[in-house]
């Protein structure tokens, strides 16, 4: 049997700010994503996909819903003889332990976890994003190139340019696969390209060991802002691998829902099957879930519906987690609502995020009546029950987990409801 | 937490349930697809589950490897662990005929090592093949509560039905003091399930008396109720054996319907959704810019662009624009196709139906299938596994479309009411 030769660590401990009451509870790559499955699924399958078989995941920010969602890792088929998925969070050691205090140093931490792997090629990436890619191309792209990193870059908007890390790739001595990286700007002012980085990073195993070592006496603990400029600076072979598939970001609300939606129409951007996409079924036992069932006055167009739902209302462009029930009268438009969400009777939701088991009472109205691409998203945090007849306006948010306090007759534009 | 019982339980797979027709041309009954993503072996299995048992073994003989393939390594039920576990008994030996098995009895009579291998106070005998939701534990606690050698689980059916149960005449106490198998003439409405808590010890005593006792209903129970004690342990609820296309049709229609009294989601069953050679999961149904919806159960990885009315569809089933599916029931992954019909048919697995196709097409829905009238007789219409109906065919009612039925076999005409379809081409 053949061992493996590439270790992929996956970063999957971060939070973010601008998703909001979404990650009150659980890391970025732990949010729902796609109908079923959470954003975490997508790194997973395109491992399992790529046949990279040895994988760690590096969590630190409540990582119960992680831990609890990556199983034994047999979802993804990760056990076997040389197949596994550990969880690697800060541990302590005989000279104290640790939080990790960036990316570079969660990797630094587990050092000693890669050397005992003793693979070819280490992999990191980042939990967080939404794509499909074969990531034996990559590597042996960087192979090939005999590269000590390689960098995988996608265009973006030269408007959102300036939110990731960008490089300047060798246009002159490389091709459309990728070329050398002559220079890297991680997040800058004024952006000089749109190549921008999809943390994904592929590093001979020396060069890390060297980096990270290097990296640990200083004071900052990043790969776009520290190692990559350090690299580049000691003239090393970085090489920028060019990607031209679908590549969703989540990291503010907006492009959350604007990711979701990319899933919708009858060609869609995101195509689970046609991506090989897996999640754990065992998780919030999503298998268990009977066929969604169709009530008598059901009008569901444009949406995605997944078993154990009951709609008894219209749904349009809108995507439904399991368990999710539409009650009759009730109209779900521009939505996306996780699991097990319960909407009343004559409920009206338009471009609304709804996070897990929240149950609205009859005739609650979320969002405004008619929602236009500069609409704001409003968003519900998880484990609430809202009364009956309120109103929610456009934009506002509803922190997770008010159970027990009051709930006024309208919450306005903008507000948020702690 | 509950403490259950230790029995062991044994379930009768193996049964050819002719009369579900091309349903099990390749797979045995209780491997027949049910409610969209079940199949009907899934109903007893996960009774067993829910009632706390742990041990069993599955006595397969007919066409198996469906069944085998669902049931896997029985981590659906939770089968699998140190202390529990799931085994398939398939016939033995095999050199000669009379090792297939003769009967439910002897299917058992032949496992007796099985039975000495899993000692327990008693052992749990059922069908495979009946949709119902039942408390074993309980089953198992009247059984030992009355001190009784067998306790069969009878419930009240109409007195035209009987003829096709096993009958039983009990005291005030429960107790059976007379048995009919299939009888002629109804004397009571008192019909077996076919479910039997034995006592351990007396069913292996019972077993080796004689073994041309190889039916329970024919042989050993009759002969218990004479000599021994035997109770009947009432069932009230739904319970169906969907032995025939009307029933199972029926069965699955009363899923749709709100108090039918039949609901996998209430009764907790499980399935194993992971059964296949799939290796990526079936993602959301895709409901289309075009998708009307009216009373149905849709499971995942459909894409749904037509017209859905008062039907089951199992996942990865594809109605295109403009198509209609009404009163039906569609196996996993089978297309229908722009502007086609499909009314009052059963669709095995990858069937496509041509654009503008119809199944099920005019209203003469009393001319039984000329080959199996007793099989198809309201209207229903089957198409077989894998079977393609070409653009513009016209199928009728009570028709039989045999499966990998190829777009030339159909030589350009109609099928008629009531006609069955060959592969080579041949009507009947």
């Amino acid at each position: 049997m053949l061992k493996p030769t590439t270790l992929a660590m996956i970063l999957a401990g971060s939070r973010v700010n601008e998703l909001n009451v979404l990650t009150s509870n659980r890391p970025k790559s732990a949010v729902p994503f796609g109908g079923l499955g959470r954003v975490i699924d997508f790194p997973l399958s395109n491992l399992l996909n790529s046949s990279i078989e040895q994988i760690a995941l590096l969590s630190q920010y409540r990582s119960y819903s992680l831990i609890n969602h990556i199983g034994t890792g047999a979802a993804w088929d990760m056990i076997g003889r040389y197949r596994k998925l550990s969880v690697l969070p800060p541990s302590q050691g005989a000279e104290g332990g640790d939080w990790y205090r960036g990316p570079a140093d969660a990797i630094y931490q587990n050092l000693d976890f890669i050397r005992f792997h003793n693979p070819e090629e280490v992999l990191i990436l980042s939990g967080d994003h939404v794509y499909s890619m074969d990531y034996q191309d990559l590597i042996s792209y960087h192979n090939e190139k005999n590269a000590d990193l390689t960098i995988a870059f996608t265009r973006v908007p030269q408007s959102d340019a300036h939110r990731f890390g960008l490089a300047e790739i060798d246009e002159t001595n490389g091709d459309s696969r990728g070329g050398r990286i002559l220079n890297y700007w991680e997040k800058p002012s004024n952006p000089q390209s749109n190549w921008a980085s999809m943390t994904i990073l592929c590093f001979k195993p020396e060069v890390l060991y060297e980096a990270l070592e290097e990296n640990h006496k200083s004071d900052s603990y990043h790969f776009g802002i520290d190692i990559i400029p350090s690299l580049l600076q000691k003239n090393l072979n970085v090489y920028g691998y060019k990607f031209s598939g679908y590549w969703g970001y989540t990291r503010t609300l907006d492009e959350y829902w604007h990711s979701s939606m990319d899933m919708l129409g009858p060609d869609p951007a995101i195509d689970l099957e046609k991506w090989m996409f897996r999640t754990n079924l065992d998780h919030r036992n999503i298998r268990d879930n009977e066929p969604a069932l169709m009530g008598k006055n059901a009008k569901v167009t444009n949406s995605l519906i997944y078993n154990g739902c009951k709609v008894g209302g219209t749904v349009k462009n809108s995507i439904l987690f399991p368990g999710v029930h539409v009650k009759q009268g009730a109209v779900v438009e521009n939505s996306i609502l996780f699991y097990n969400n319960i909407v009343g009777k004559g409920c009206r939701f338009n471009k609304v995020v709804s996070d897990v088991n929240n149950i609205f009472g009859d005739n609650v109205k979320v969002g405004p009546a008619v929602c236009n691409e500069d609409t704001a998203v409003t968003v519900v945090g998880e484990n609430n029950t809202i009364p009956e007849n309120i109103e929610i306006g456009e934009g506002a948010t509803i922190s997770s987990g008010r159970s027990g306090k009051a709930w006024p007759a309208r919450i306005n534009s903008g507000e948020e409801l702690q | 937490m509950k403490r259950a019982k230790e029995a062991l339980v044994l379930i009768l797979a193996g049964g050819v349930g002719s009369r579900l027709n091309i349903l099990v041309e390749k797979r045995a009954k209780p491997a027949v697809p049910f409610a969209g993503i079940y199949r009907i072996i899934d109903f007893s299995l996960s009774n067993v589950m829910n009632s706390g048992l742990k041990t069993v073994g599955i006595l397969t003989q007919y066409k198996p490897l469906s069944l085998m393939d669902h049931i896997g390594m029985g981590d659906a039920w939770d089968f699998s662990g140190r202390s529990r576990g799931i085994s398939i008994l398939p016939p033995r030996t095999g050199e000669r005929e009379s090792d297939w098995y003769k009967g439910t009895a002897d299917a058992v009579r032949r496992n007796i090592d099985f039975l000495e291998s899993n000692p327990s106070d008693e052992v749990v005998i059922l069908s495979g093949d009946h949709i119902y939701n039942m408390d074993f534990d309980a089953m198992i606690e009247f059984h030992r509560s009355k001190k009784a050698d067998v306790t069969v689980a009878m419930m009240v059916v109409p007195r035209s039905e009987i003829h096709q149960f096993g009958a039983g005449i009990v005291d005030k106490h429960d107790r059976i003091i007379e048995w009919e198998e299939k009888p002629k003439e109804p004397r009571t409405n008192l019909a077996s399930m076919g479910i039997y808590v034995f006592d351990y010890t007396y069913l292996l005593e019972s077993l080796k008396k004689d073994s041309s006792e190889v039916d329970f209903g024919m042989h050993i129970l009759p002969r218990a109720i004479a000599e021994n004690n035997v109770f009947a342990y009432p069932f009230y609820g739904y319970w169906r054996d969907v032995g025939t296309i009307q029933a199972y049709w029926e069965a699955n229609m009363d899923v749709l319907k709100k108090d039918s009294g039949i609901s996998p989601e209430q009764w907790l069953i499980r399935t194993n959704v992971e059964a296949g050679t799939r290796v990526f999961d079936r993602a959301p149904t895709r409901m289309g810019e075009n998708c009307s919806l009216d009373t149905c159960l849709i499971s995942a990885g459909s894409k749904v662009n037509g017209t859905v009315i008062n039907s089951v569809l199992a996942p990865g089933v594809v109605v295109e624009e403009g198509a209609t599916v009404k009163d039906s029931i569609i196996f996993d992954d089978c297309v229908i196709k722009k502007g086609a019909t499909v009314d009052l048919a059963i669709l095995d697995k990858r069937v496509i139906v041509g654009e503008n196709a119809v199944v099920g097409s005019g209203d003469n829905f009393t001319e039984a299938n000329h080959l199996k009238p007793s099989h198809l007789y309201t209207g229903i219409s089957l198409v077989g596994k894998g079977a393609v109906v070409p653009a513009n065919q016209i199928i009728g009612r009570n028709c039989v479309i045999n499966g990998n039925v190829t777009e030339a076999s159909y030589l350009g005409a109609p099928i008629e009411d009531g006609e069955t379809l060959f592969f080579n081409g041949e009507v009947e």
